[in-house]
């Protein structure tokens, strides 16, 4: 009796124990292990952080050549004091896994298409082996050479990967951060083809937008008259980045025009999506002339998809020969946007098209060789293993060419199109950009700054300028091919080597610009220069309002001051709605409307185009707008097949010059529509749309409600660890804030003789920790437009009284 | 009397496993506070035993608690937050439950026909 009692009770304790344990997927949805999870011993109660976190910690670090003292203050922003560069970079390694390990992880995982490991979903297998068949691993793996064959970079990557792998060495179950808890994994090693993958990430993001596929359907759909009035290569708006007429000289590298068939072909297939065209940025730099202090000033907003844990880690990084700050990549070394005591530099992104596809020709059906040269090539096989949790590992034979991985095949969203399209993008090709931000970080005047760009290779950027010795400068950089006239707006043959990139833009042929006589550079995503610049150039899209409004109020202002560029990097005025509602009004038939639609006509009538958060004429106009594009382009959207609308300004455009164009023509209709039709009935759908809301949600319609923006989580279905915000702004305005894009980084930097001083925030916090103040702690500030002064210290006992915690790393005894 | 000295026993001893040891060794404390006590209710000393101490700690670490993680995890299992505290108790309890009786049961039975 009793033995059987025993037993009993055993098994069900023991069963019970194995259960809480263990993770389960439960109704479709995976729950962490219960029992593990919940303990408030080691569980995720342990990743609740007390109010009060000053702490004194000394640690005992190998591979370390001398001590490093660390001070943190009071927004957790690191301020990193080595004696050596390799000791900086294995303590940056070690402070950055301390806050952000597992966004480090789980970013390079997203990279290199290994998010099934985590979680295992139909989506997300779809998205690994995309991953995959852009083959970035294979792009990282050739950075990593590069990065590898120079010794600088050996030596940042090598203790760089030291220091995280240190931390996560000494890591027990009850530290971990949060995310591994609730979905029971643990850290792998680092390795510094994970500061690669996360740098071919960033790539992804701003390098890999292009519309080969979507062009070359409209070619064969509409003709070429109607895609040069849709989509034509220059939108003649706006300053362009360096306006430099005729002060190009230098003999241009020409290639050999083969004159470049037009593709007659509809391309059937699920295109992946590039990178998102509302990602952009805005930077600028003012000389002394033109400031009350009479020293430059530079400013910097990289907008990006806002996500917590933040996107950016802020960071003081000295040693004897550097003293920088600004803000890192979680997951790789140097700082990437920031100042030291003699230089400020911040980027925004060049938009050009470094992205080609090449139609392959197969040799019959079991796509062994393909064409080249006049030449049967074999495809180079390379099997991706994919390990899905929980499941068994999927294998994709992805075929590499001449070109580049074979993205698209029968086997990958190709619908009834047997083609292979091979993917050649500029981040497959072996590239250092550590080396650009290492010695940035270093540098001391223009010249140096020059020095540092000439191995930027990609993500092509502008790099904005400003010395405390007075210079202010900006430069396009990136690895441009040389093209021929419109290459690379439509899918190339891929049968014949000389249709590739034959040759490079010499660095000192790059757009660039010293002290021009306006006083001022900036830069918002447009186009790069003027038309004397003799290489052709284009891009998805170049933007057309936030650089006019920006050159505007900089040519304008005098003796400007920390405050003015605080209040322009904020600016909510929207120069789209200035120059398309009086039109869209004027199409209005506005003595028969009425109710909702006449109180939105007269709100919309004394709007003072302003996209403020309490704005009510911003909710209608952006209502109406995105009801708009729709109604025009619903010519374009084919099933199953790739093809883009026009761009915002040249959309606007039409309507006003050509509002009898057959675009115009809702299909669904019998009518024939023109403009002020698709105007008009934009404006009721809209306006149906806001009281819908209004029912829903309040009575009055303020912009920064309907907005309904939001930082989310870098895990998608985490809505409850997402921060829901209230601002102004939008895309295409100065503060470009949009539902979930936006500035990721604010910041201001004033250099001045008796030092640099600065300003910023970002939406978040430098803890990647749900559970700590520090998760989003800059977040307010930056919603209500306002900073943070950046504590710049000298030394690491100056600040005490901003200092939180201290850290000491000490070297192992021998 | 002696079923509260239990109680008490299997908390701190669940304290001192748990501050080195994985989450599963409260069951160790609630099995040898089992088997040293065996009082009639076993199964209920060892649940409240394991269950008052998640819940004080999981209470003392989110009373000084500088971000509301409690909330957002308990939004995420699509809980209100004072049901978390109960589900962590429950599950500690019910360990400590089962654990407490299979101890008992290895000890000599104190009254014939009584289950606990």
């Amino acid at each position: 009796m009793k033995v059987i009692k025993f037993s009993v009770s055993l098994l069900v304790t023991l069963g019970l124990i194995y259960f809480l344990n263990n993770s389960w997927t439960i109704g479709g949805k995976p729950i962490p292990p219960p029992g593990k999870f919940l303990d408030p011993f080691h569980g995720f109660w342990q990743n609740i952080e007390s109010e009060n976190n000053s702490a004194t910690i000394d640690l005992t670090i190998e591979g370390l050549q001398a001590p490093v003292s660390v001070r943190f203050d009071s927004l957790m922003i690191p301020h990193i004091f080595a004696q050596n560069d390799a000791d900086l970079y294995l303590a940056q390694g070690y402070v950055t896994a301390m806050h952000r390990l597992w966004q480090m992880e789980f970013q390079t995982h997203a990279a290199a298409g290994r998010i099934s490991e985590i979680l295992a979903t139909d989506d997300i297998l779809n998205y690994d082996r995309a991953q995959r068949r852009l083959g970035m691993v294979y792009g990282a793996r050739r950075a990593l050479q590069a990065m590898e064959e120079d010794p600088t970079t050996a030596l940042m990557m090598a203790k760089y990967t030291e220091g995280i792998n240190q931390y996560i060495q000494g890591l027990s179950y009850d530290e971990l951060p949060f995310e591994y808890k609730l979905l029971d994994y643990k850290p792998e090693p680092w390795t510094a083809l994970k500061c690669a993958l996360l740098l071919k990430n960033m790539a992804q993001t701003l390098d890999m937008g292009d519309k080969d596929m979507e062009m070359t359907n409209a070619l064969k759909l509409f003709g070429k008259e109607t895609v040069d009035l849709l989509y034509p290569d220059q939108e003649g708006v706006g300053d362009p980045i360096v306006d430099n007429p005729g002060g190009w000289k230098f003999n241009p590298i020409r290639i050999d025009t083969v004159a470049l068939a037009m593709p007659t072909e509809l391309i059937k297939l699920k295109k992946l999506p590039g990178s998102d065209p509302t990602t952009g940025s805005n930077n600028w730099a003012v000389s002394g002339s033109k400031t009350a202090t009479g020293s430059p000033m530079l400013c910097g907003d990289p907008h990006l998809r806002l996500s917590l844990p933040s996107i950016w880690y802020a960071i003081q990084l000295n040693a004897p020969g550097v003293n920088s700050m600004g803000v890192s990549l979680p997951g790789s070394p140097a700082i990437i946007i920031g100042f030291n005591d003699s230089i400020a530099w911040s980027v925004t992104n060049a938009q050009r098209d470094l992205v080609d596809w090449f139609k392959i020709t197969f040799d019959g059906e079991n796509r062994e060789k393909y064409l080249l040269d006049g030449k049967w090539i074999p495809t180079e096989k390379v099997v991706e293993e994919i390990k899905v949790r929980g499941n068994p590992t999927f294998y994709d034979t992805v075929r590499y060419t001449y070109w580049g991985p074979i993205t698209y095949d029968e086997s990958f969203r190709a619908e009834n199109n047997h083609n292979g399209y091979a993917f050649r993008w500029i981040a497959h090709e072996k590239s250092n950009e550590a080396l650009t931000f290492h010695k940035l970080n270093r540098a001391k005047n223009h010249s140096d700054y020059m020095e540092a760009l000439n191995v930027f290779y990609l993500p092509a950027q502008n790099f904005v300028f400003a010395s405390v010795s007075g210079d202010i400068a900006m430069r396009i950089q990136g690895r441009f091919p040389v093209r021929r006239p419109e290459e690379g707006k439509f899918v190339l043959d891929g049968s014949q080597s000389s249709f590739g990139w034959q040759a490079f833009i010499p660095n000192e042929q790059n757009v660039m610009s010293k002290n021009p006589a306006r006083g001022f550079v900036s830069s918002a995503n447009q186009m790069p220069v003027d038309p004397t610049y003799p290489y052709y150039y284009t891009a998805t899209s170049y933007e057309a309002y936030r650089n006019r409004r920006i050159n505007q109020v900089l040519s304008q202002t005098q003796a400007i001051q920390v405050n003015d560029l605080m209040k322009l990097q904020n600016d909510n005025y929207n120069l789209k709605a200035a120059e398309s509602l009086p039109a869209f009004l004027h199409m209005l038939d506005s003595v028969h409307l009425k109710g909702a639609e006449l109180t939105a006509y007269s709100i919309l009538k004394s709007w003072d185009y302003y996209n403020n958060a309490e704005s009510e004429g911003a909710s209608y106009y952006e209502a109406w707008w995105d009801s708009l594009m729709p109604l025009i382009w619903d010519e374009l959207e084919k099933e199953g097949m790739a093809l883009s609308r026009p761009t915002t300004y040249n959309t606007i455009k039409l309507i006003k010059e050509k509002p009898d164009l057959s675009f115009f023509d809702i299909q669904g209709t019998p009518e024939k529509e023109t403009a002020g039709d698709v105007v008009r009935k934009a404006f009721s759908v809209a306006i149906e749309g806001i009281e819908k809301w209004k029912q829903e949600n309040a009575a009055t319609v303020k912009w920064a409600d309907y907005k309904d923006s939001f930082i989310g989580h870098l895990l998608p279905p985490m809505r409850a660890l997402s921060i829901p915000v209230k601002t102004g702004g939008n895309h295409d305005i100065v503060n470009a804030h949009s539902r979930t894009h936006g500035p990721s980084w604010r910041m201001v930097v004033s250099l001045e003789k008796t030092g640099v001083r600065s300003w910023a925030t970002y939406p978040g916090g430098q803890s990647g920790n749900p559970g700590s103040k520090h998760y989003a702690d800059m977040l307010d500030r930056w919603s209500s437009g306002k900073y943070f002064p950046m504590v710049f210290m000298k030394d690491p006992e100056a600040a005490k009284e901003r200092t939180l915690q201290s850290l000491q790393f000490n070297p192992q005894q021998k | 009397m002696k079923f509260g000295l239990q109680v008490l026993a299997t908390m701190i001893l669940g304290y001192a496993l748990a501050i080195f040891l994985p989450w599963w060794t409260v069951a160790i404390a609630a099995f040898l506070c089992g088997m040293i006590f065996n009082t009639r209710a076993n199964f209920g000393a060892g649940f409240l035993g394991i269950a008052l101490l998640w819940l004080l700690k999981a209470w003392l670490i989110d009373s000084t608690a500088a971000a509301p993680l409690s909330e957002r995890v308990a939004a995420i299992m699509g809980l209100s937050k004072p049901l978390l505290f109960l589900v962590t108790a429950l599950i500690g309890g019910l360990v400590g439950g089962f654990a407490a009786m299979t101890g008992a049961a290895l000890n000599k039975p104190k009254r014939r026909g009584t289950y606990y």
